[in-house]
C-alpha cells in the first residue's frame, strides 16, 4: 500500500513537475572539482534554439564557449528537438561559486572547487587525467564541545573569548569562528556581528584565516576572524554571534532524496531531489561574560582609562644640542590592552626648558591593534647652557590580572647644553617647528658676521644732515663773513697814509702859524714852500724837488704866479737875507693855507 | 663811529648764520653710533648692501672711528669686494670730526684775519703775528683739503640688491655692460629719470637702475 502511494505520489509530483518544468535548464559536470580541472557548463533550450547567451561574470572563474549541439530528447514519450550551448568553465580559486541562470528561466548552479582531491567527497574526474595533486596532511578533527551546528549540521557559528571576567573599557581580544559544510553552504552573506548593544566589536580583521577541519565525522571549512571586544558598562551579559549564510537545502522529503539519487544523472538529480538555496542567519552558543567596574580606590589622577598590561621607555633624539635647538623627548608605551585610552601629557613646565604639547602616534603589532607601541613625542628647548636634567616620565594603567593599578615610570635623562650658535634666545612654536633649518641658517649667518665689531653705545649728539659741515653752503656763510670782515678792516687800515700825511700837514699848518706869529719872516717862507712842495708833490705824484716853475705855470693857473712869487722870496730869505713884514706874511698865509685845502679836497 | 659800524656788521653777520642754521631741515637724525649699529645689524641679517651702506654713512659722521672702518673691510672682505685704499695722508685729513673741522678752519680765518690786521696796527709782536699767519693759514688748509677728500664721498652709492645691470643707455631694455654685485660702491655722475650713471672702481660708466642702489648721502640733503 506504502509502495503504490509512493508510485502514485512521484507520478503526480513528475507531472506536476513537468508541467511546471522550465522550458530552459542549465547543468554543471562535474559540480565539484579541484584547482587545476574544468568543468562543463551546457546550457539546454526545449522550445527554442539558443543562438548566442552572455557570459556569467563570477569572480574566481573563467568561462569560455566550446560549440552548439542539437539532439533529441524524449520526455514522458514524447520526442522534442532541443539545441545546447556547451561552456568550460576553469576556476582560478578554490571555493563555492554560484553561477546565476544565463538564461530568464534557468536556475542558478554551485560549483565547489577545492584544492585538492580529499578536501571534499569529490568525485573522480571523468577523464581521470587530470594530474593528482600530492597527498594533504591529514585534516584535523575537532572537538564539537561548545559548537552549536545549525542548518542541517552543515554549519556553525562560535565566539572564542579568553576570559570571562572582564573590565569595562577594557579590549578583550576575541576569535569568532564560521564554520561550513562546503557543498551545502553556497555563500557567505556578511561578516559576523554581536548581538546586543551593550558591547563593541572594533578592528575585525579584514581577511578571516582558512582552515579545513572535520567536526562530527564531516569536513568543515573553518572561516576565524579575529576582532577586539570591549563591554561599555559594567554587569553580567551573554554574548552571540551571528553571521548570514545560504545554505543548499532538499526540500523533498528524504526518501525522494534518496529515489533521486538513484537516477545517477546530475540533472535528473536536480530535476528530483528538490534542493533549494536558502538564506538564513545562524547564531553561535551564548556566551556568558561578566563585565567589573573600575576600582575607584587607589586610582591615580593622572590615569587615562588605559586597561592592560604595558611598559614605558624614554628616550630624546640628541643628547647634546645647543641652547635654542629643540630636542624630542619620546615616551614609548608597548605591551597590550586598550591603546586607544593610553594618553599622557608628558611633560607641561620643566624649569630651563620650554616645552610643547605633545603628539603621539600607535603602531600595532597584530591586526586588531590589541598589541603594539604607542610613542609620545614632544618637542622641547632649553633655555639655559649647562647640563640639564629631563625628569623622568610616568604612566598610569590598570591591570586586570593584577586587579590594581599600576604607575611606570622612566628614568631621568641628561642632556648637555651649549652656548646657542644663534643670538635669538628662545624661539615661538612656530619658528620651533622649523627650528633645525632656522637654527643652521641663523648658524650660517653668525659665522658670516662672527668677525664684526660690537655695537656701539647710543650717544646724544645728532647731526642733521650727513653733508660734513664745511659743505653746507649756510654754514659757509660764517667763514665767508668772517673773511669779508677782515678784508674790510684790511681795507680800513690802508687808508690811514693819507690820515697821517694830512697829520702831517696839520702839524705843518701848525708850525706855519707859530711862525707868522712871531714874524720870524724867513722861517715862516721855508715853511711855506716845503709844505706847498710836499703837497704839490703828492697831488702831481711827482717827487717835490722836481717839480719846476714851467709845472706850476701848466698845473696851476692863475695860482702859479703867487705860488710861484712865494718860491723866490723863501728863496731871498734863505740865501740873501730878506726880511718881509708882517703885513707880507699875512698877505701869504691865506694863499698858502688855501692851496693846501686845494690838495686835501683833491 | 667807525667801532660801532663794525661791531654793527657783525652783529648783523651773526644774525644772518643764525637764522640761516634755524632754517636747516631737521627731518632727519644721524648719529655715527646709531647708523654703525643699524649697519652691524644688516650684516647679521644677511643683508650686505645695506650694511655697507649705513657704515658709510657712520664714516661720514665719523671717519675717525676703527670700529667703523673694520666692519665696513670685513663685510667687504666676506663679500670678496676690495677694500678701500686708504692713503696716509686722507688718514691724517680725517683724524677729526668734519664737523670740528670746520670749526677749525673758521678758527683759522679767525686767526689770520687777526693776524693780518695786528700787522697793519702795529710793528710790535712781529714773530707773533707771523706765527698766526702760519697757523691761520694752516687751519684753513686742513680745512679745505678734508673738504676735498670728502667731497666725493657724498656723490658714491651702494647697489642695495643682489645684481643689478649696468646698461649703456638709461632704459631699461639697455645693453647691460656688466653686473653690479651687492654691496659694491659706485659714484653717481648724472641722473636720468629712474636711471644714474655711475662710474665704478674700476672706470668703467654706465646707467643703474635708481632702485636698485641707495645715496650715501641720502639726495634731499645734497644740495
Amino acid at each position: 500500500m506504502k509502495a503504490l502511494l509512493a508510485i502514485a505520489l512521484f507520478l503526480a509530483v513528475c507531472t506536476s513537475a513537468m508541467g511546471d518544468a522550465p522550458l530552459a535548464y542549465q547543468t554543471i559536470e562535474p559540480s565539484k572539482i579541484i584547482i587545476g580541472e574544468t568543468a562543463i557548463l551546457r546550457i539546454t533550450s526545449l522550445d527554442s534554439e539558443l543562438q548566442n547567451v552572455k557570459l556569467p561574470e563570477v569572480s574566481g572563474l573563467s568561462f569560455e564557449v566550446l560549440g552548439h549541439s542539437r539532439a533529441m530528447e524524449f520526455i514522458n514519450g514524447t520526442a522534442s528537438e532541443s539545441s545546447s550551448i556547451i561552456i568550460r568553465v576553469t576556476p582560478q580559486i578554490a571555493g563555492i561559486f554560484s553561477i546565476p541562470g544565463l538564461t530568464p528561466k534557468s536556475a542558478p548552479l554551485i560549483l565547489e572547487v577545492n584544492t585538492d582531491r580529499n578536501s571534499g567527497n569529490l568525485p573522480l574526474t571523468l577523464n581521470g587525467k587530470a594530474p593528482r595533486p600530492p597527498a594533504p596532511p591529514e585534516p584535523k578533527t575537532g572537538s564539537v564541545a561548545g559548537i552549536h551546528f545549525v542548518a542541517d549540521g552543515s554549519a556553525f557559528v562560535q565566539l572564542k573569548m579568553p576570559k570571562r571576567a572582564v573590565y569595562v573599557g577594557e579590549s578583550v581580544p576575541v576569535d569568532i569562528v564560521v564554520g561550513v559544510h562546503p557543498g551545502v553552504v553556497t555563500a557567505l552573506n556578511g561578516l559576523p556581528t554581536i548581538k546586543g548593544g551593550d558591547f563593541t566589536l572594533n578592528n575585525l580583521s579584514r581577511q578571516p584565516e582558512r582552515q579545513e577541519e572535520i567536526l562530527d565525522g564531516k569536513p568543515f571549512l573553518t572561516m576565524t576572524w579575529h576582532s577586539v571586544l570591549a563591554a561599555v558598562k559594567p554587569g553580567d551579559f551573554s554574548l552571540t554571534v551571528e553571521t548570514p549564510l545560504t545554505v543548499k537545502i532538499s526540500s523533498r522529503p528524504s526518501e525522494d532524496a534518496a529515489f533521486a539519487n538513484l537516477l545517477g544523472g546530475p540533472f535528473l538529480q536536480n530535476f528530483y531531489n528538490g534542493i533549494v538555496p536558502k538564506e538564513m542567519t545562524v547564531e553561535s552558543l551564548p556566551a556568558d561574560l561578566h563585565v567589573l567596574s573600575l576600582p575607584t580606590v587607589g586610582r591615580p589622577p593622572d590615569f587615562s582609562g588605559a586597561v592592560g598590561a604595558f611598559k614605558v621607555s624614554s628616550d630624546v633624539s640628541a643628547l647634546k644640542a645647543a641652547a635654542g635647538d629643540p630636542v624630542t623627548l619620546r615616551m614609548h608605551v608597548t605591551g597590550a590592552g586598550n591603546f586607544d585610552r593610553v594618553d599622557s601629557p608628558m611633560l607641561e613646565h620643566i624649569d630651563h626648558w620650554k616645552t610643547y604639547p605633545p603628539k603621539s602616534s600607535f603602531s600595532a603589532a597584530d591586526p586588531v591593534g590589541y598589541k603594539g607601541e604607542k610613542i609620545f613625542e614632544q618637542p622641547l628647548i632649553a633655555s639655559q647652557t649647562g647640563e640639564q636634567t629631563i625628569p623622568g616620565l610616568s604612566f598610569s594603567y590598570f591591570d586586570p590580572e593584577t586587579r590594581h593599578y599600576e604607575r611606570a615610570q622612566t628614568e631621568p635623562i641628561k642632556v648637555a647644553i651649549a652656548t646657542s650658535l644663534a643670538d635669538s634666545s628662545l624661539k615661538s612654536p612656530a619658528v620651533a617647528e622649523n627650528a633645525d633649518a632656522g637654527a643652521a641658517r641663523a648658524a650660517a649667518a653668525n659665522r658670516s658676521t662672527a668677525g664684526l665689531k660690537a655695537d656701539h653705545a647710543l650717544t646724544r649728539g645728532t647731526e642733521n644732515s650727513l653733508i660734513p659741515l664745511y659743505l653746507r653752503p649756510r654754514f659757509l656763510v660764517i667763514p665767508a663773513a668772517l673773511a669779508l670782515l677782515v678784508a674790510g678792516c684790511l681795507i680800513g687800515i690802508r687808508r690811514k697814509p693819507q690820515h697821517a700825511a694830512s697829520k702831517a700837514i696839520e702839524r705843518a699848518l701848525a708850525q706855519l702859524n707859530a711862525a707868522a706869529r712871531s714874524g720870524d719872516s724867513s722861517t715862516f717862507l721855508d715853511t711855506a714852500r716845503s709844505l706847498l712842495l710836499q703837497n704839490l708833490a703828492q697831488r702831481w705824484q711827482m717827487p717835490p724837488e722836481q717839480i719846476t716853475t714851467e709845472d706850476l705855470a701848466a698845473r696851476l693857473g692863475s695860482d702859479a704866479d703867487d705860488i710861484g712869487r712865494l718860491f723866490e722870496l723863501a728863496d731871498e730869505a734863505k740865501y740873501s737875507g730878506y726880511d718881509s713884514n708882517a703885513t707880507e706874511i699875512s698877505r701869504w698865509l691865506p694863499i698858502v693855507r688855501r692851496q693846501i685845502a686845494l690838495a686835501g679836497t683833491t | 663811529m667807525r667801532a660801532a659800524n663794525v661791531a654793527a656788521l657783525v652783529v648783523a653777520l651773526a644774525s644772518f648764520v643764525s637764522q640761516s642754521f634755524a632754517q636747516e631741515p631737521a627731518d632727519a637724525a644721524y648719529s655715527a653710533a646709531g647708523l654703525y649699529n643699524l649697519a652691524n645689524s644688516y650684516a647679521r641679517a644677511g643683508k650686505p648692501g645695506m650694511a655697507v651702506l649705513n657704515y658709510e654713512r657712520a664714516a661720514l659722521l665719523a671717519p675717525n672711528d676703527a670700529d667703523i672702518q673694520a666692519n665696513l673691510n670685513y663685510v667687504r672682505a666676506s663679500l670678496h669686494l676690495p677694500a678701500q685704499a686708504s692713503s696716509r695722508v686722507s688718514q691724517i685729513l680725517r683724524l677729526a670730526s668734519p664737523t670740528s673741522v670746520a670749526w677749525i678752519g673758521v678758527l683759522g680765518v679767525i686767526i689770520l684775519g687777526a693776524s693780518l690786521l695786528s700787522a697793519k696796527l702795529s710793528r710790535r709782536f712781529r714773530a707773533l703775528r707771523l706765527a698766526g699767519i702760519i697757523l691761520g693759514i694752516t687751519a684753513l688748509s686742513f680745512t679745505t683739503c678734508n673738504a676735498l677728500v670728502q667731497w666725493p664721498k657724498i656723490r658714491e652709492a651702494v647697489v642695495i640688491v643682489k645684481e643689478t645691470p649696468i646698461r649703456v643707455s638709461p632704459v631699461p631694455m639697455g645693453d647691460a655692460l656688466l653686473q653690479l654685485t651687492e654691496a659694491e660702491t659706485v659714484t653717481v655722475t648724472a641722473e636720468h629719470e629712474d636711471f644714474v650713471l655711475v662710474r665704478t672702481r674700476t672706470g668703467r660708466s654706465g646707467w643703474a637702475a635708481r632702485a636698485d642702489i641707495a645715496d650715501v648721502v641720502p639726495r634731499h640733503t645734497v644740495r
